[in-house]
């Protein structure tokens, strides 16, 4: 070895420990400089509305897959549907007319400008419909399934459809829209990845770096005057323990132990609100024996203690689901009154025992047994990782193993677990039904023939397989039908239906998980007044945005 | 020469290997990009048919058969071309991959070869005052520290020093609202953002080091030339150093061009703890979101730079050890 290497080796070992020291060294005198972003003063707000993984990528795009969560605070659709209650607020149309089951009628509202100044107009609205027929890879809310064609007509919006389909106009009203005076010069829309967004919503984009970005108030925005929050800042990195310690003003997160840890960090301020969303339940494959009987399916009803599972599922934090696939209490107003106990079904062992004896299956020992002596196996699929699912299914089989059925949990991977969901590749599966709180959509895609598909093939909706001509024709009618009573009058049929036949078998609520603080602003959506869910996606967040109030002293 | 040549033949061949496995290895997992992103959002409540079919559409689907693919892949390869990833769509691969590349290479490059130096100066003390507190002390430590799992470590210091004390920033490659530029100040934001992710890479693989160095070296200083040297009257910092160590840190030396070429894998765990913008975070994004083309850059880029390493390790090994070359 000559000199000169060891030397250099010797520079090497000198510079590194340099090096490190350098490192320590510099940590010192910026101690108090932090990461927190904003101060959350009186007009600024910081959210968790959107997560970097771990940085953002600027994509508002409000037909992209991969959009930042707030592109919808920017662009906004004609009406604005609670999805919880099915209830809707006139937005970019101050209504619509549905003249026949085939046309819908959208009136466009006045004085509305693009955060360029620019007016937004019908043709703006009739470009949006175009563009996403154009191209179907952004038609995410599934407008030309339904439409054949869109006209302006003056201030209106007349969408034709292609067949009687009532329930349609309430998909066409979530149609975001965008200004064509932008957007028809874009060589490619459905990758163009949109940096400088221009809309009509109450917030622009402020500044943007890949660890943090602010929404400044629109301040020509149509309803100004009803928008409290001059500045939203959205972090990247927002862990749990950030949310606790960063003195948020809204985020939507998932807390365990909820009173100990966000309520706990500013008692005076930190509320919460879970509401209920789309029923999680067990799906059974209905083209095999024996998920196929309604017998065996109601014994597994029976056989459960949902509220059981549900507090081991989410910490206590939902209620069991009515087997009538509504969300309640919200969807109340649209329950068969008629339908006993509003459709919750209580374990009742012996009534569960009797069921499975209807089906062929009958107790030995502590066994349930077919007929030919062969004791029941079941497989129960939920995906890996998801673990308050996991705590459901581990419930659910633990209080099936209680009344005699060997049951096999199978965790797939969620992509995996995806594919043998649509392609009806298991026995039992969890899932999430309906909740968009349109009775419509939500029955049809239960049990409608539809998305009915043979096992193997991938199903976009119906994945149990479920197979009622009866159902079938409810869903007919119910999708031409303009007079409201008739509407109510066949959802609670669909309502009975689900709950005599089970096509699925409802478990719990899924929770949307809205942290709330009142220090700098009130008025957030509660049990007391639900007027939006809490979720910081879709459109729901500008009935949010536009309700707030700064806070009092 | 020819010892070169060789090497380099075997080079080629295992590359060759590497890329192909790494085409198929990606196929083999259950469920498509579509079903991996569904997923993703079916976690947040139910998912509308009309949205599945967008994102099928969106999405879309490698076409073609399988040797289709594969043909086009090679030649993708070669001009460094990986399309267009799919969790972060519409971008580029090879952007998003430059962008999490230096982060990884500052971070955990500076630290392996930081961990290398010092852990292996620490043995040779070691190994030279054996029996001595200089050597229990390096050999106790080290080995407590690296039996701790990285992510347990990592989960430690962030939450004591991060939140509890609030010294360091639990997150991030640089402050929030910091643009990246050439300044000072910039430049002390990354490594005060970098000095939580660093000391855990550094406490949990220093032991390794010291232990492995420690160990050889005092086998080697039981040959009968060291003790040669010394009784010729050579100083003991020469017998120690290039007597002895010279041929002790060859076990060393290749387990550092493996850590080498694996620094640009990032370090998964780690980054995931302190959500730091780099390879290993990508990766674990591009694995559970059944991200193809970005997984394949990815290992891709994870296997050629091992392979590379371990034959610049290998070439160093022939001119270090003359035994290797025959």
């Amino acid at each position: 070895m000559t000199r000169t290497a060891r030397s250099g080796r010797r520079l090497a070992a000198i510079a590194a420990t340099v090096a490190v020291l350098a490192t320590a060294a510099c940590s010192a005198p910026v101690q108090n400089k932090g990461d927190d972003g904003a101060s959350g003063g009186a007009t600024s707000m910081l959210i968790a509305a959107d997560n970097g993984s771990p940085t953002f990528d600027r994509n508002f795009n409000p037909y992209s897959s991969g959009k930042r969560n707030t592109t919808t605070y920017m662009y906004e659709p004609l009406v604005i549907i609670n999805e919880m209650s099915g209830e809707e607020t006139p937005w970019l149309a101050t209504g619509y007319e549905q003249p026949d089951a085939r046309t819908v009628v959208f009136t466009i509202r006045d004085g509305v400008t693009w955060s360029d100044g620019e007016p937004l107009t019908a043709e703006d609205v009739k470009y949006s419909f175009d563009l996403v027929k154009k191209h179907p890879e952004m038609d995410l809310k599934g407008a030309w399934s339904h439409l054949e064609s869109v006209e302006v007509d003056g201030t209106t919006v007349v969408a034709h459809l292609q067949t009687e389909n009532v329930p349609a106009a309430k998909i066409l009203a979530q149609q975001l829209i965008v200004p064509e005076h932008i957007w028809a010069e874009v060589e490619d829309p459905v990758t163009w990845t949109n940096e400088e967004p221009v809309g009509s919503g109450p917030y622009t984009l402020g500044e943007f770096t890949p660890n943090q970005y602010t929404l400044k108030k629109n301040p020509t925005y149509w309803q100004a005057d009803k928008v409290a929050v001059e500045e939203l800042v959205q972090p990247a990195a927002n862990s749990e323990l950030d949310i606790v310690n960063n003195g948020y003003d809204w985020a939507y997160a998932f807390m365990s132990d909820i009173e100990d840890t966000w309520v706990k960090a500013d008692p005076e301020n930190n509320t919460y609100w879970f509401p209920a969303g789309a029923p999680i339940s067990l799906i059974p494959n209905m083209t095999k024996a024996p998920y196929d009987d309604v017998d065996f399916r109601k014994g597994i009803a029976l056989a459960l203690d949902k509220q059981v599972i549900a507090d081991k599922a989410e910490q206590g934090y939902v209620d069991r689901a009515s087997q009538t696939g509504l969300m309640l209490p919200n969807q109340e107003k649209v329950l068969d009154t008629s339908i006993p106990n509003q459709g919750y079904v209580d374990q009742d062992v012996d009534a569960a025992l009797a069921s499975f004896e209807k089906a062929g299956y009958t107790k030995k020992g502590d066994k349930l047994v077919d007929s030919a002596g062969k004791p029941l196996k079941i497989n129960i699929t939920t995906p890996n990782g998801w673990s308050d699912w996991l705590q459901g299914v581990e419930q659910v089989k633990s209080q099936l193993t209680a009344i005699g059925i060997d049951v096999t949990v199978v965790q797939p991977q969620p992509a995996a677990y995806q594919k043998e969901l649509r392609t009806g590749d298991f026995d039992m599966i969890m899932g999430t039904v309906g909740g968009s709180g349109q009775p419509f959509q939500d029955y049809n895609g239960l049990m409608g023939s539809e998305f009915l598909l043979p096992v193997g093939k991938t199903a976009a909706g119906n994945f149990g397989r479920f197979e009622s001509k009866q159902a079938d024709d409810l869903l007919a009618q119910l999708k031409v039908t303009t007079d409201e009573a008739e509407q109510l009058e066949l959802t609670h049929q669909l309502e009975q239906i689900t709950y005599e036949q089970l096509p699925m078998i409802a478990l719990f609520y899924g929770g949307s998980w809205g942290l709330f603080s009142n220090k700098n602003f009130t008025g957030w959506p509660s049990a007391d007044d639900p007027y939006a869910s809490p979720k910081t996606w879709d459109s729901t967040p500008l009935l949010i945005l536009t309700h707030l109030e700064p806070a009092q002293g | 020469m020819r010892y070169a040549l060789r090497k380099l033949g075997l080079l080629v061949l295992t590359l060759w290997a590497a890329v192909t496995l790494n085409f198929v290895i990606p196929r083999l997992m259950p469920g498509s990009p579509a079903d991996a992103a569904i997923a993703k959002l079916a976690q947040n409540g139910p998912v509308t048919p009309s949205v599945q079919a967008a994102i099928e559409a969106q999405l879309g689907m490698p076409g073609g058969s399988i040797w289709d693919q594969y043909v086009a892949y090679l030649n993708n390869v070669i001009h460094l071309d990986f399309g267009v990833s799919y969790t972060f769509f519409p971008q580029q691969v090879s952007e998003l991959v430059a962008g999490a590349l230096p982060w990884t290479l500052i971070m955990v490059g500076a630290v392996t070869v930081i961990a290398f130096v010092l852990g292996t100066l620490i043995g040779i003390g070691a190994a030279w005052k054996r029996g001595t507190w200089m050597d229990s002390l390096p050999t106790v430590g080290g080995s407590f520290l690296s039996a701790f799992p990285y992510f347990w470590t990592a989960l430690l210091i962030v939450f004591f020093l991060g939140y509890v004390l609030g010294w360091f920033p639990t997150s991030g490659a640089y402050s929030a609202t910091a643009v990246p530029n050439l300044s000072w100040e910039f430049l002390g934001d990354v490594l005060y953002h970098a000095a939580l992710p660093a000391a855990t890479i550094l406490l949990t693989s220093l032991g390794g080091w010291i232990l492995g160095m420690r160990n050889t070296m005092i086998n080697t200083l039981g040959d009968d030339y060291v003790t040669f040297a010394e009784a010729n009257g050579l100083r003991g910092r020469t017998v120690a150093i290039r007597y002895a160590a010279r041929n002790a840190i060859l076990p060393n030396l290749t387990g550092f061009g493996m850590a080498l070429g694996g620094v640009v894998g990032g370090s998964l765990l780690v980054e995931q703890v302190f959500a730091y913008p780099g390879v290993g975070y990508l990766l674990f994004n591009a694995v559970t979101n059944q991200d193809f083309p970005l997984m394949q850059a990815l290992f891709l880029m994870i296997t050629v730079s091992v392979l590379l390493a371990n034959f610049l390790v290998e070439i160093l090994y022939g001119v270090l050890d003359p035994r290797t070359r025959r």
